[in-house]
């Protein structure tokens, strides 16, 4: 090859084929936070409520919920509780921790541990569960609780909201607690053990950020858990009328 | 005068003749005394060449007389139907809508012009032929002549009214020296 | 000798003084005021929206970004051809720019009209981190006018793009305002019948999907060019003059329809490509589109340019007018727009109850060998009154047949649809294209996650092309919400029926239950972002990379086979 050819194809390789090179090595990866799955945090105050029921007793009520994940994965912490004012003691107070993942496209499955510490004896149980929205819009939370000592008891919550307005919504709540095994230390007798409804109207205030409400919650307990109530000086039903808000951001 | 130019006067007399003979597309266009009338190309005091593109003339203003005798040799140098139209800023907006109903009879498509479409009976013995006098309606490539008399004076322009055309600025000033 | 070499220099100099332009922005933290709320945000040089960069087609030009945030930045140039660096995408194009630093772009402008940049980093653009591009051409335009005006609008929130992707995520209707209350229902069931009502929200209910759920993001300001309706941007003009308006729709997640009472508009432009002129009463401008028209206002009267949301939530709104200071009556928004069970067409699995939904071959789909250039030929004797010359009556095609949100004029006359659009001077030579790509737009409405094909983009792969062929892409809308599906880099002709008249766009918006095909002639290599541009769906996982294998080049020495037909995506 003569050299005027030879140099010829030397330099047709170096302005062909390096600046394809360069620009195949120049294409990066994504290292930006959008090739990352979402993270999405939450704080939500469900129930931030003052309670006075038909028997003149008066409570300090919360259910809350805070989360943290991406779709795949989340950690929640719930913390729920009664505060008895006059007699300055918690006749519930629970706190959870699950993570929680997808199954299907409306509903998630959870798993955790749940402590009691309450007035009176200390609980401690493993949670399962599924949580999601089910037809017909009710915002489904089924549980199955399995204490320590091995009483397994299951709780459905289920609550439906109703649009008066865009702003002023009607929230119907239901939460029952079947137990499978007796637990007379904490008064719970074995079948359908209590049963909670409410009926609140609330207002969105700011955002959906505060919404102050009033309403009405009905208690019962039934069968061998009413029995335990009775013979502890307790109310089986009472009827409660509640002022507060739901606070979340 | 040589024989070509026997034909091409020949031509052009025939068929401004033949413009004019044809019937118009109903709902009187109120030619006449306020723009001029057809004129006869023997009487053209000068020639001017009209270049129809996408979406404008070139040129975009003329000169006249009062009662100056114009050939328009009308070319269509763009990609799409175009019509050189004389007339009032009022005649224009009537014959839009006229266009308007050819675009949507599929008379003026896009490109072409549909020939069939524009000789049938619509009812009424009217037709959708583009056939005034004052204006032709061109396929790309396509080349034609109007001779127009103009008035003495008048808010002349001319126009393409074409769908959207004359909003775009498809128009030119009639000037009156 | 001095002199003469000092000459020649000057002479190798001047072509490049002519043909560059330099430009400098900063990106700073700013205030934003839109006359309802004020809140701190993201501008250029200084305010929000940027400056208007006018550029000259052939030009170069450099642009040097500084970024005064102390978080990273970009700029994307929206709808632009250039090499792939220069396209301002962190993590595709280039790393971004950090904070403190100044990053030069540099590229030949290869196109003219109107355009826009943004920020192509977190939420800043929503943030107020957007402005307008204006690129004079080289030739003259196919259209004349006397003076023109960007008008750029925008769904300013007082809440920022983080919180509120938040919010969206902890609760998909948390801005949704305009849902069906009991007092809708009453008035349907007076309208329709109660069971036919009860049968209704069961039906919806079943699906677990709200027919309200039009627009995510409610609850904002409308701007135009940076004002709120109160602070009523205004342009001037004298009677008589044509005006060409740039409209820009830099919302995050806004549709708007505009109209300006008493005016009609010619659009001439769309995305930038001159269209061939179509006058209009009202038009829908998607998220990232841009629509250029012509009005002529002759009155000595002022005009109100109203833009109303697509789901009638908010509105943005400005003045033409021969004076400042003049006013026209702001017309009230109309009722809220409403999904029909014909938007759900494409969703698979779905139970639809006792509804009749007809084929999924009628919904949606259009037949386009019919469309352009109606043939009358076996017409005789027409008779006027019963031609379907009634626009309101005449179905927009790219809606799905009986769509809620099919769009009509407020004034009755003409509403702008897709396949209106024909391009002015075609940038491509019509041939068929060598493979096609399915690409389903997918999503989950109550968990707030958006994706194309099921896949989110962080869990998916490039979808890669070749240079120098011709993919047709088909986009099948599987959820209930509009997409605008921009493809960077490369043009996108949007498949309207008219073969080589096709119009040329960067960004097409895809109806819910509709199936809209473009083809795209792959002639840039590098990788490119190819995503919906709603900013909360492209950031929950409604994007992919694209990467163009090859180049112009390049010897194909590379024997990259595509596995099957249709790429990955």
């Amino acid at each position: 090859m003569s050299l005027v050819r030879f140099s010829g194809a030397v330099s047709l390789l170096v302005f062909l084929v390096l600046p394809a090179m360069a620009a195949a090595q120049a294409m990066i990866a994504d290292t930006s936070g959008r090739k990352q799955p979402l993270t999405t945090w939450g704080i939500q105050f469900e129930e931030l409520e003052y309670r006075y029921s038909d028997d003149d007793e008066e409570l300090g009520v919360w259910n809350a919920d805070a989360f943290y994940g991406t779709d795949d994965f989340k950690v929640r912490l719930l913390s729920a509780g009664e505060y008895e004012i006059d007699e300055q003691a918690y006749e519930t107070l629970e706190h959870q921790l699950v993570g929680q993942i997808p199954v299907s496209r409306f509903f998630d499955a959870k798993a955790g541990v749940r402590f009691d510490t309450p007035e009176g004896p200390d609980r401690t149980y493993a949670v399962f569960g599924v949580t999601g929205l089910s037809p017909q819009w009710f915002e489904i939370d089924a549980s199955l609780y399995v204490s320590k000592e091995g009483d397994t008891s299951a709780a459905l919550e289920a609550e439906y909201e109703l649009l008066f307005t865009n702003h002023w919504i009607l929230t119907a709540t239901l939460d029952a607690t079947v137990a499978f095994s007796e637990d007379e230390e904490i008064g719970i007798g074995k079948g359908l053990a209590s049963t909670e409804t409410g009926l609140r109207l609330s207002y969105d205030l700011i955002d959906r950020a505060v919404s102050p409400y009033f309403g009405v919650v009905h208690e019962r307990k039934y069968g061998d858990t009413a029995d335990l109530a009775e013979t502890a000086a307790g109310s089986t039903e009472d009827w409660f009328a509640v002022i507060g808000a739901r606070i979340a951001f | 005068m040589n024989a070509s130019n026997l034909i091409v006067a020949g031509l052009a007399f025939s068929m401004s003749v033949s413009a004019f003979a044809a019937g118009t597309h109903g709902g009187g266009h109120g030619h006449g005394a306020s723009i001029g009338e057809p004129g006869k190309a023997s009487e053209a005091s000068r020639t001017i060449t009209v270049e129809m593109h996408d979406n404008y003339y070139e040129p975009e203003e003329i000169r006249v007389k009062p009662g100056e005798t114009v050939r328009f040799v009308v070319q269509n140098k763009g990609n799409l139907v175009h019509e050189f139209n004389i007339g009032t800023p009022g005649m224009h907006e009537a014959h839009q809508k006229e266009m308007r109903m050819m675009v949507e009879h599929g008379v003026i498509q896009g490109n072409k012009l549909n020939h069939d479409m524009m000789n049938m009976d619509m009812g009424n013995g009217h037709s959708m032929k583009h056939d005034d006098p004052n204006s032709v309606l061109l396929e790309p490539g396509q080349s034609r002549e109007v001779v127009w008399t103009f008035a003495n004076q008048g808010n002349i322009e001319f126009a393409c009214n074409v769908p959207g055309h004359y909003q775009s600025g498809m128009y030119g000033d009639v000037n009156f020296e | 000798m001095n002199i003469r070499l000092g000459a020649v220099v000057l002479c190798l100099l001047m072509p490049s003084l002519a043909l560059a332009g330099e430009y400098d922005l900063t990106v700073d933290r700013v205030e934003i005021d839109t006359g309802d709320f004020v809140k701190q945000g993201i501008g250029y040089n200084g305010k929000s929206p940027g400056p208007v960069l006018r550029f000259k087609e052939g030009e170069t030009v450099r642009i040097n970004v500084t970024n005064n945030l102390d978080e990273m930045t970009s700029i994307h140039w929206h709808g632009l051809i250039l090499p792939y660096q220069q396209d301002g995408v962190p993590g595709i194009s280039f790393p971004g720019i950090k904070p403190g630093e100044t990053f030069t772009y540099e590229f030949p402008i290869q196109q003219a009209g109107t355009y826009w940049f943004h920020s192509h980093s977190g939420f800043q653009e929503p943030d107020g981190a957007y402005g307008a591009l204006v690129i004079e051409p080289e030739g003259r335009e196919p259209f004349r006018y006397d003076r023109e005006y960007v008008v750029q609008l925008t769904d300013k929130h007082p809440h920022s793009g983080d919180r509120i992707m938040r919010n969206l995520k902890m609760m998909p209707d948390y801005y949704n305002r305009k849902q069906q209350t009991v007092g809708e229902f009453f008035s349907d069931s007076s309208e329709q019948g109660f069971w036919n009502t009860v049968r209704d929200r069961l039906a919806w209910g079943d699906m677990r999907m709200m027919k309200a759920d039009v627009e995510d993001l409610q609850g904002f300001t409308g701007l135009i060019n940076g004002k709120g309706p109160e602070q009523n941007w205004t342009g001037l003009f004298e009677p008589g003059e044509r005006i060409r308006m740039r409209f820009i729709n830099s919302s995050a997640m806004t549709y708007f329809d505009v109209r300006i009472p008493g005016l009609d508009m010619t659009v001439v432009q769309a995305d930038g490509n001159n269209v061939q002129p179509v006058t209009v009463d009202e038009f829908r401008i998607g998220v990232a589109e841009t629509y250029d028209v012509i009005v002529r206002p002759r009155d000595e009267q002022a005009y109100t340019i109203f833009a109303e949301s697509m789901g009638r939530s908010g509105y943005a709104r400005a003045t033409l007018a021969p004076e400042a200071g003049m006013e026209a009556a702001v017309p009230p928004l109309r009722e809220p727009a409403r999904l029909t069970m014909a938007d759900m067409g494409n969703m698979h699995g779905m139970d639809h109850g006792n509804m009749d939904m007809g084929s999924s071959d009628d919904m949606a789909g259009m037949d386009h060998s019919s469309m352009a250039g109606m043939d009358h030929s076996g017409m005789s004797g027409m008779d006027h009154g019963s031609m379907m010359m009634d626009n309101q009556a005449q179905q927009d095609p790219f809606y799905a047949r009986g769509s809620g949100l099919v769009p009509t004029a407020a004034n009755g006359g003409k509403f702008l649809s897709y396949a209106d659009l024909r391009a002015q001077n075609p940038l491509y030579e019509e041939r068929e294209p060598t493979r096609e790509i399915e690409l389903r737009l997918t999503g989950n409405m109550e968990r707030y996650s958006w994706s194309i094909n099921g896949v989110k983009y962080e869990d998916a792969d490039p979808i890669r092309l070749k240079y120098g062929e011709r993919v047709r892409f088909k986009f099948v809308n599987e959820t209930m919400m509009t997409h605008p599906m921009h493809l960077h880099g490369m043009w996108s002709i949007l498949d309207v029926g008219a073969g080589q008249w096709n119009p040329i766009k960067h960004t097409i918006n895809v109806n819910p239950g509709t199936t809209v095909y473009m083809e795209t002639e792959v002639d840039e290599p590098g990788q490119w972002a190819f995503h919906c541009h709603l900013s909360y769906h492209a950031a929950a996982g409604m994007f992919r990379k694209v990467i163009v294998e090859g180049g112009p080049d390049s010897q194909q020495a590379k024997t990259e086979v595509m596995a099957e037909d249709g790429g990955e995506a």
